[in-house]
């Protein structure tokens, strides 16, 4: 593993999220065009973080917006609120 | 200064969301819309604190994080650190590039073969520590500086619990993958 495969794994979370210095991008960005392994786990990983975002929801049952809307204009006929 | 008045113009387009990540939280749909409608009463009370103009969404989440930390924390069990272990970096995808004969695309291609329910239970099964800023970052789309504020913790701590929850939800799915027999390798 070269340095720069070292510092691209360091910092794939940081990349991903945006959450990285311009240098480090612009490092990570030159390492990731030149080094197919870590090109493809950097890839790995992005669809990953999409795959966790897009699966791992639920929507509400249709009736909470109702219930909240309810609790909300009980709470201000509620002498003690 | 909020206006009370529009609070639920501001703030009902969240409820799905709030709902969603206090499913994760609560595991339960009951206990989550209790925690919801908790969060929504608090929030509606305190909305003359609330400064108008900054970020609403995550405000609403702290008051969700703090509701769901107060009712159900005491029930939770935590799991000790070296119960976790320590775990290789890149783990799912190095440890789908160990089966013998994975192509690049094999592995991109056991990513489409879970399923909703098996990235929830992974989710769920974290502990809390590394679960909430999982949820967070991955799920609702916070930033590392939103996290901090929403969890009252350092950005420090943010990012290493974030990396290593990472890390063990990839173990859990690396476990979900093995059960069902997509890792290319009969079990």
């Amino acid at each position: 593993m070269s340095r720069g495969c070292q510092h691209a794994v360091e910092y794939v979370y940081h990349y991903l999220d945006e959450e990285i210095t311009w240098s480090r991008k612009v490092r990570i960005r030159w390492h990731l065009k030149r080094c197919d392994p870590c090109d493809g786990a950097f890839d790995f990983e992005h669809r990953l973080k999409t795959m966790i975002r897009d699966k791992g929801r639920d929507e509400p049952p249709p009736e909470l917006f109702d219930r909240l809307r309810a609790l909300l204009q009980e709470d201000d006929t509620d002498p003690n609120a | 200064m909020a206006d009370q008045a529009t609070f639920e113009a501001d703030a009902m387009q969240y409820a799905p969301q709030l709902y969603s990540a206090a499913l994760r939280m609560t595991r339960n749909p009951a206990d989550a819309e209790d925690v919801v409608q908790e969060t929504f009463l608090k929030a509606y009370r305190a909305y003359s604190t609330f400064e108008a103009g900054t970020n609403l969404k995550a405000w609403l989440y702290r008051i969700l994080t703090n509701t769901y930390i107060n009712k159900y924390r005491k029930q939770q069990r935590r799991p000790s650190e070296v119960e976790l272990g320590e775990l290789q970096d890149l783990y799912l995808y190095k440890r789908l590039g160990e089966q013998s004969g994975a192509t690049q695309s094999a592995e991109q291609d056991v990513l489409d073969e879970f399923v909703d329910s098996d990235v929830k239970q992974a989710l769920e099964s974290l502990p809390e520590h590394f679960r909430m800023p999982v949820l967070l970052a991955d799920v609702e789309g916070f930033s590392y500086k939103e996290i901090a504020e929403i969890l009252d913790i350092p950005i420090g701590t943010v990012m290493s619990r974030l990396h290593r929850g990472r890390k063990a939800l990839q173990k859990k799915l690396w476990n979900v993958a093995e059960e069902r027999g997509l890792t290319g390798q009969a079990s």
